[in-house]
């Protein structure tokens, strides 16, 4: 592993920033909560940041949906400072308008519909099948 | 013939220019543990790659980075201003303006706030001045009658002495003043009880 003491020095700049996603601290089991930060890319995932730019609540609530919120007067003067965005972190912006949508995004979708569509179909086959034998029976 | 194969965006996928291997990075095995048993014969295999789909997927990717990049230096360029427009911009001028009058009216302020105070103070010194004088003046007065006081009893005390003298028993009165004594003999003692009454009158010795 490598030894990271150097690297958490107060004035240390050998990294770059980024924009990722922290687990804020509630220690609840099973009961995530992200906070959209701006760190150093040396840094652990959720010690000191730089800046928090927003959050992102993973779990949907009782109306299914799913609430995230930004920043974005502080994220444009991040990213014009030279900040990357992960790769979670930009979908979630290209979701909220504010990146072009991701091309993951698209591809995920674009394969679960394929999947449903294959799903459906069998099951129109099965059932013309079984139309068939029955048919074949009589 | 070859360049035009080339170009097109299938190729990309025909000749990877890297072919990296997985290597183990994380996890909590240490280096010297062994294989778990359930996994002894397993061979890792990345998941399986849809050409047509990959095509349709560099595509959007090489779009999606091209767009990324126009908005970095969109957003670059927005920081450059706004640091321009902080430091030397009209505004910039303007606030610097309006500081230094603020400076200017507060430092006057100030001025008349040492004046009045120090007229204030002017007036409590005189008056302390007047004070101590007065003081000192009293003082001066208070001495001077004690003094006087002190001269007139001293003047009444050789006066009471002068008339005390006129009844000193000297040579010449000497015989006079015995006789006197001899003739009248005087009887000092006295009765008291316990109420407090005096009794003068006593048989004569």
């Amino acid at each position: 592993m490598v030894h990271l003491s150097s690297f958490l020095l107060k004035n240390y700049h050998g990294g770059y920033v980024v924009i990722r996603l922290a687990l804020a601290g509630h220690k609840q089991a099973n009961r995530p909560f992200y906070r959209i930060v701006a760190a150093y890319n040396k840094r652990a995932r959720d010690s000191k940041y730089i800046e928090q730019l927003g959050t992102y609540d993973p779990l949907p609530n009782i109306y299914n949906e799913k609430l995230v919120s930004f920043n974005f007067d502080r994220i444009k003067y991040w990213i014009g400072c030279g900040a990357h965005p992960t790769q979670s972190a930009a979908k979630l912006l290209g979701l909220a308008g504010f990146f072009p949508l991701h091309p993951m995004t698209i591809t995920v979708a674009e394969r679960q519909r394929a999947q449903t569509l294959q799903a459906e179909t069998s099951t129109a086959e099965e059932d013309m099948r079984e139309q068939s034998q029955k048919e074949a029976d009589v | 013939a070859n360049q035009s194969i080339l170009h097109c965006p299938a190729a990309r996928l025909l000749s990877p220019r890297s072919a990296v291997l997985l290597e183990a990075v994380r996890g909590r095995k240490s280096r010297g543990d062994p294989v778990a048993k359930s996994k002894e014969g397993r061979i890792k295999e990345p998941p399986p790659v849809d050409p047509v789909e990959m095509v349709v997927l560099r595509e959007r990717f090489s779009e999606y980075q091209l767009i990324m990049r126009a908005l970095r230096l969109e957003f670059k360029e927005e920081v450059l201003r706004k640091k321009y427009q902080e430091e030397t911009g009209s505004m910039a001028e303007e606030r610097a303006k309006q500081e230094a009058e603020e400076h200017r009216a507060l430092m006057a302020w100030n001025d008349q706030e040492n004046q009045r105070l120090l007229k204030l103070r002017m007036l409590r010194l005189q008056k302390e001045k007047e004070e101590a004088e007065r003081k000192w003046v009293e003082a001066d007065i208070q001495r001077e009658q004690e003094q006087q006081e002190l001269i007139t009893q001293r003047e009444r005390e050789i006066l009471q002495l002068q008339e005390d003298a006129k009844n000193f028993i000297t040579l010449e009165n000497l015989d006079q003043r015995i006789e006197e004594a001899l003739d009248n003999p005087k009887n000092y003692n006295f009765a008291i009880n316990k109420q407090g009454r005096v009794v003068k009158q006593t048989v004569q010795q």
